[in-house]
């Protein structure tokens, strides 16, 4: 950072902040500063207290104690519009557009005149998303666009009220390579109209790429914050763990360790279709493997791995063939599939993967009854607690007790929770749905090792992954999808970024 | 509550009916092997391999060849196709002809012939039992071997499988209602076929009434000779590729029977060992280049494919040769002298490359 940089004033100040709840430390008396113009990354593992510090910048949280300024002025932000007003805009991971809205309806909302011509609205809004370079049609009705698309509006309204600060919570995680070209271009236009970012992301590489500043935060402290260029992905997995992680993580599959033979064939899925999401597919799991998914979102990874966990159907007419262990199956229900040894481990753990108001012990023990040859919903309390303390123990959930509720833990323990229901099952395949996305580092590693693991004693393991590094490293045989089918087939030695990236895209 | 399920099931194209074909991938994984493979011999449809006392011999038409250092030597002829060859452990070899008949090259019953038996006159594949019989693949009751692509057309499953006596010529049905037996292995106990049509490979022993167990199935291409390789392994030739085209045709009873009896069998809509020659084929294999190879935009109906299949019979790794490959229609391939040879009969050639018994 030059002196000029250096010299900006700060448009945002936190002093002495802190938060508690019911007593416990959530954060921990924070310094933090945002500049003018600058992209500041806020990093950290689940639980650090990264959310917590947005919430109360943005409105959501009041905090404990302490005092923030807005350009050297004390304010209390009280509520969300209070934030809009002092310039301060959220971008959240799960987006807070209105569904049955289109998107330029969305864009305005909030904004309305008292007589609104919707063609104009919908032009305008046309060409403001064109000038974002967003490829959002303004007609269409929020519910029916994908993620990534969703975000594109959440971002397009905060440009559009021109907010001072924009923080973005997770902004890659459900965006293609180009879509985040796309963002990281952006970013820098915002920055040289001197808007000023946060940007929160677990994906280190984006926030080294992007960031100027970063700070890094752990257990609700305030560990470093730090000209971007003099951190590393070393150094800041350190300051955030309090240990060295980067031989755990992320290391290729290929070193130091012999790749898993295929063992017998145990799912052949053989030209599958799905209206146009999946077209066509055939591909083939094998015992005692992990078999790596990778595809950019859209690819038709996760639908085919719901068709084969009965999640949803297939094509009424022609929908190809699923064979499980040599006999063809075509489950209406997940639950079928449960009965058969096929378990899902949902990419959405927050919508489809546990009850949050429910107790750990109650989530696990749910898992249990939810195959085809359980007692219905005739629970015993005893063998709950007994199931819960089994798999607590075995995947290392951190929480108080069994009887914690799981909205109460961290991304990772909660992910530990969905993977413990699906295990509960005793599968024979077991198909991962990134299941990393929203972990903190320290959690990926468990999981990645819970993986490796499973196929060693001989399950067929499946890990969808939109994040290359995590396929390279989990998998034994790495399968490419793309447009709705696999493409490509390659083995993690001469598996490169370049070629299972080319696989992807072209 | 079956026949109403059955008659769903084909309206919807669902279960038995569901128009598919397995993935090639895992040991199946598409590679360019088959034609990295050294030439040794070009020749019009070699056809079989076999190891006598004179070295490596192939079949090819009428005559039975020689092999040594990319020339041949000319070791037999006869008045029909050859149309199974095997060698024999007394060093000779035996040869099935087109009519029927079982001729011996060599060895203890050099120049004899067995005369052609009715129910047994599609000779597809021969292998030697332990006990020094001959083992007879009948590939079909009603077609020869010439016409493989008629029977698999006719949904035929006519096939069996014979014991022969070389001495008295005696003949012993030992299973029956095969889909088109077309490779052999004798372990002894119990014979191991591979079933064509049914893309399986099936285990008979003497007590189960010649109703086999599958030991390999849902193969991606139709399996063809068998040969034993060292430490157990077995070779599999696999001779054209399934297609969905193909499986949709065959589940078309009113086009396919217009086709075969309307149509040259060259040009029906049917695997073959060789496409791409004529006109008049239904599909051009016409490509498209995508990740720097060439792939068909029609369904290719040749191909070249050789399976090494570990002892419990599990495919460990393949060679191919793929739709713009020069090596298509593998009827044979055998390991000796630690090299792999293969006859890619669509083609004529016979060529051969290392056996490195490498698994992925």
């Amino acid at each position: 950072m030059n002196a000029q940089e250096l010299s900006k004033p700060a448009l945002l100040e936190m002093r002495k902040v802190g938060k508690d709840y019911r007593g416990v430390a959530a954060l921990k008396d924070i310094d933090f500063d945002l500049r003018l113009g600058e992209v500041h990354a806020i990093l950290g593992e689940n639980g650090a207290g990264k959310s917590t510090l947005v919430k109360i910048l943005s409105g959501a949280v009041a905090p404990t104690r302490g005092e923030i300024r807005v350009e050297g002025q004390p304010v209390q932000i009280a509520s969300p519009a209070l934030a809009r007003r002092y310039g301060i805009a959220m971008v959240y991971q799960e987006t807070s557009l209105v569904p049955t809205m289109s998107v330029a309806q969305n864009l305005y909302l909030g904004d309305e005149k008292f007589f609104n011509r919707l063609r104009g609205a919908y032009i305008e809004a046309q060409q403001f998303l064109q000038s974002l370079n967003f490829p959002v049609d303004p007609t269409a009705i929020v519910q029916s666009l994908g993620t990534a698309k969703r975000q594109m509006v959440e971002i397009a309204r905060a440009v559009r009220l021109k907010a001072k600060v924009i923080i973005f919570d997770e902004p890659t995680a459900t965006l293609t390579p180009e879509e985040k070209h796309h963002l990281f271009a952006l970013i820098d236009r915002l920055r040289k109209s001197e808007v000023s970012i946060i940007f929160i992301s677990h994906a280190l590489e984006e926030a080294l790429d992007i960031s100027d500043r970063i700070t890094v935060l752990r257990d609700g402290a305030h560990i470093i914050t730090g000209d971007a260029r003099t951190f590393s992905r070393e150094t800041i997995i350190r300051h955030m763990v309090g240990r060295s992680l980067s031989d755990e993580l992320y290391g290729r599959a290929t070193d130091g360790r012999k790749l898993r033979r295929a063992g017998e064939t145990v799912l052949s899925v053989q030209n599958l279709s799905m209206q146009n999401v999946v077209r066509n597919t055939s591909f083939t799991i094998f015992a005692g493997q992990v078999t790596g998914v990778f595809g950019l979102v859209g690819s038709g990874r996760t639908e085919t791995a719901r068709i084969i966990a009965g999640v949803v159907k297939r094509d009424f007419f022609h929908g190809g063939d699923v064979r499980f262990q040599g006999k063809s199956v075509r489950y209406r229900t997940p639950r079928e599939a449960v009965g058969d040894g096929i378990v899902y481990v949902t990419d959405d753990r927050k919508g489809d993967g546990f009850f949050e108001t429910m107790s750990i012990a109650e989530n696990i023990y749910l898992g249990q009854i939810s195959g085809r040859n359980s007692r219905g919903f005739v629970a015993s309390m005893s063998e709950t607690r007994a199931l819960a303390a089994n798999w607590t123990n075995k995947l290392a959930i951190k929480a108080l007790d069994g009887d914690s509720r799981v909205i109460e833990l961290s991304g990772g323990n909660q992910q530990k929770v969905v993977i413990a229901k699906a295990l509960v099952q005793k599968p024979k395949l077991i198909i991962f749905d990134e299941p990393t996305r929203g972990v903190d580092v320290g959690a990926i590693a468990e999981i990645h090792h819970l993986i490796a693991t499973l196929a060693d004693e001989g399950l067929a393991v499946i890990v969808i992954s939109s994040y290359l590094p995590e396929i390279l490293s989990v998998s034994d045989r790495i399968l490419v999808s793309r447009q709705g089918r696999i493409v490509e087939e390659l083995s993690p030695d001469e598996a490169t970024s370049e070629a299972v990236m080319f696989a992807a895209v072209y | 509550m079956i026949p109403f399920r059955k008659a769903m099931d084909r309206w919807l194209g669902r279960g038995e009916a569901s128009i598919t074909t397995p993935p090639m991938d895992g040991a199946f994984r598409p590679n360019d092997r088959l034609d990295a493979a050294g030439a040794i011999l070009e020749t019009p449809a070699p056809d079989g391999l076999a190891i006598t006392s004179q070295g490596l011999i192939v079949s090819s038409g009428r005559s039975l060849l020689r092999v040594d250092k990319g020339t041949s030597t000319p070791v037999a002829s006869f008045d029909a196709e050859i149309t199974a060859l095997t060698g024999l452990p007394d060093g000779g070899a035996a040869v099935g002809l087109n009519d029927g008949r079982i001729i011996f090259v060599g060895g203890q019953y050099d120049g004899r012939t067995i005369a052609a038996n009715a129910r047994a006159s599609c000779i597809t594949a021969l292998a030697p039992a332990m006990d020094g019989a001959l083992i007879l693949a009948n590939g079909s009751a009603t077609n020869g071997p010439a016409e493989w692509r008629r029977d698999l057309m006719e949904k035929n499953a006519s096939g069996s499988v014979w014991r022969l006596e070389p001495s008295s010529g005696l003949a012993t049905q030992l299973a029956g209602k095969l889909a088109y037996p077309n490779g052999l292995i004798d372990e002894g106990a119990a014979i191991v076929v591979s079933q064509s049509w049914r893309a399986a490979l099936t285990r008979i022993a003497p007590g189960d009434g010649g109703r086999g167990v599958a030991v390999l199935e849902n193969l991606p291409a139709y399996p063809g000779r068998l040969s034993r390789g060292a430490d157990n392994v077995t070779w599999l030739a696999l001779f054209a590729p399934r297609s969905q085209l193909v499986e949709f045709v065959l589940s078309e009873d009113r086009y396919r029977r217009r086709m075969i009896s309307e149509i040259e069998a060259d040009h029906w809509v049917a695997p073959c060992l060789r496409a791409g020659r004529s006109p008049l084929e239904p599909t051009q294999q016409g490509g498209v280049r995508q990740l720097g190879v060439l792939k068909p935009w029609s369904p290719n109906r040749s191909y070249g494919l050789v399976a090494r299949l570990d002892g419990a019979y599990r495919p460990t790794m393949s060679l191919h040769s793929r739709a713009n490959g020069r090596r298509h229609g593998v009827t044979s391939c055998l390991s000796f002298g630690g090299r792999l040879y293969f006859c890619a009969k669509g083609d004529g050639i016979v060529a051969s490359c290392a056996d490195e018994g490498s698994t992925p």
